[in-house]
């Protein structure tokens, strides 16, 4: 956790300069391309995370929704899409659990070697996602369905669940999501 | 709701939103005038698109077997799926993962790439004018674009060198991790109280270069529409079926040098998605539209026929990105080979996929 604080310390420092700046009204003049490019972030974020979504049960109560306990309620978030202008829904229906992580990191990474000869040829910055190696899942479920009105409680809702997904236990998920402009702008 | 997070994370959301403060005060300072773009200004905007890719990637989560006490420590389930006669269907994933090449059917799991940092994964938006869709701005989704014929690699041999062929991601080398993962996954079926054996799928060297989802909207049927093109090459695709504990597995059917070209809805004639008046999923690809009575003359010849629509129809039935093919380069199961299959040519004239529910 101390290690945490630290790298953290970098955008808090940052944060406060430009909140010093503030009050003198010094007025803002343009940077040019070339002094831009020679900007460069330092260090990065690093993240531990446990996010629970509808784990008890959601704030709405009604005939449909309810709390996780009450079996003949529904507890889960409910998201609803239409893909028609007078069609029906598709739903991801029941969405609860918890997950949690530990080690998700942050950070701007200039890359102009490795990936077999690749890094040489781009030599570019990218934003770079570390993966937290292990995702600890608690009872993640969720459901597709296919409905044919947004709100189980309007009238006349009918909904065909087309499949659904329980996910428990801790997930390897290893490696670094590189993400950077890609095409001719 | 983000609930138990660490004392770190919430320092760091006080003083971003300050950084957010003071970032939405300097522009106040500034008076600078914002002017409205025209629609012709606005047409000529094309960001670029984001490339994505996954260094060093391993995926690995699967079902435990339940302890002395019931508890399973890890559980990977997909269900809601009803049989004909009204059971459940419940799909235990045992194990799915993705790993880099020479996994050993999924035993050793080690890194892969994904995606090259000169040709990605993307997702972008294009202009529908240059792949046909007139007028309309086209979301996609792309793995690694194919490259010129012969200036990359052979998209099967796991040996490939480089100029063999026509794909971008690269086989696995002694120094070198590869692009192309092994992908499997182990599964158990269950209908009501009858659990099948364990069904296994694996895939060694995937490739899906070429492979694209794009979605735009229809103006007349006011409807999301898309067109999905699969690519999959792998060296070897394998099923096989074991007893429940994995104690004694049955022949394995082989599928040497796999190559499927999958396209579904081309510019012609998209993919509608829809969900009809009870709740059901509809997956629907429109037929080509029919000449115009005397268009095409009795002889079916061009010269006798308008051309415009001689033409058209042409294209249509000889343009080979519309259609779909499936090679096997051996098909063997247990020690008996059965030899090479191919489909060639498919050409979808008219799909429409629905869902029904069987509940009562």
């Amino acid at each position: 956790m101390i290690k945490t604080l630290g790298r953290l310390g970098r955008p808090i420092a940052f944060g406060a300069c430009l909140a010093l700046t503030l009050p003198s009204a010094a007025e803002l003049t343009r940077l040019d391309d070339e002094s831009l490019s020679a900007v460069s972030g330092q260090g990065g974020i690093y993240l531990s995370g446990d996010i629970s979504i509808n784990e008890m049960g959601g704030p709405v109560e009604n005939r449909y929704f309810g709390r996780c306990e009450d079996t003949t309620k529904k507890c889960g978030a409910r998201f609803a899409y239409r893909l028609k202008e007078t069609g029906g829904w598709m739903v991801l229906d029941d969405i609860r659990g918890n997950f949690a992580f530990e080690g998700l990191t942050l950070r701007v990474r200039h890359i102009d070697s490795g990936f077999g000869g690749d890094g040489e040829l781009f030599d570019r910055d990218v934003l770079e996602l570390g993966l937290p190696d292990i995702v600890r899942f608690n009872d993640v479920r969720f459901k597709i369905a296919a409905s044919n009105t947004p709100r189980p409680t309007d009238p006349g809702f009918q909904q065909t669940d087309i499949f659904s997904v329980q996910m428990r236990g801790a997930v390897i998920m290893e490696g670094n999501l590189l993400v950077f402009p890609e095409g001719n702008p | 709701m983000i609930t138990g997070c660490c004392p770190s994370l919430s320092i760091g959301l006080v003083r971003m939103s300050q950084m957010l403060m003071a970032w939405l005060l300097v522009p106040a300072l500034a008076s600078g005038e914002l002017q409205d773009l025209t629609e012709a200004e606005l047409s000529e905007v094309d960001g670029a698109g984001i490339g994505v890719v996954l260094e060093n990637f391993k995926f690995s989560h699967g079902t435990d077997a339940p302890d002395e006490n019931g508890e399973q420590a890890r559980i990977f389930r997909i269900g809601g799926i009803q049989s004909t006669d009204g059971r459940d269907v419940d799909i235990t994933v045992n194990h799915l993962y993705i790993s880099g090449s020479g996994s050993n059917y999924g035993r050793n799991l080690s890194p892969v790439n994904l995606g090259r940092l000169v040709n990605p994964y993307k997702i972008d938006v294009i202009d529908g004018n240059t792949i046909g869709v007139t007028d309309k701005a086209v979301l996609e989704f792309a793995a690694p674009a194919l490259m010129a014929a012969e200036q990359g690699f052979d998209c099967m041999s796991p040996a490939a060198v480089a100029v063999s062929g026509p794909c971008s991601s690269r086989p696995k080398t002694d120094d070198y991790i590869g692009e192309r993962p092994d992908i499997g996954m182990q599964m158990n079926v269950a209908v009501g109280e009858d659990r099948s054996a364990n069904i296994n799928i694996h895939a060694v060297s995937a490739v899906i270069d070429g492979s694209y989802l794009r979605l735009w909207g229809d103006n007349e049927r006011r409807q999301m529409v898309g067109q999905f093109k699969l690519n999959f090459f792998s060296p070897e695709v394998s099923i096989n079926a074991c007893e429940l504990d994995g104690s004694e597995c049955g022949s394995r059917i082989l599928l040497r040098d796999f190559a499927l070209q999958l396209a579904i809805g081309n510019e012609l004639q998209p993919v509608f998605f829809d969900v009809d008046a009870t709740g059901n999923f509809v997956v629907e690809v429109a037929a080509i539209r029919r000449p115009s009575p005397g268009a095409i003359g009795a002889d079916g010849q061009r010269a006798s026929s308008d051309p415009e629509a001689w033409d058209f129809y042409q294209d249509y039935y000889t343009n080979p990105d519309y259609r779909s093919n499936l090679h096997i380069g051996n098909l063997s199961v247990g020690d008996r080979d059965f030899g090479a299959a191919r489909v060639e040519g498919m050409l979808m004239q008219h799909l429409e996929i629905r869902t029904r529910d069987l509940a009562p």
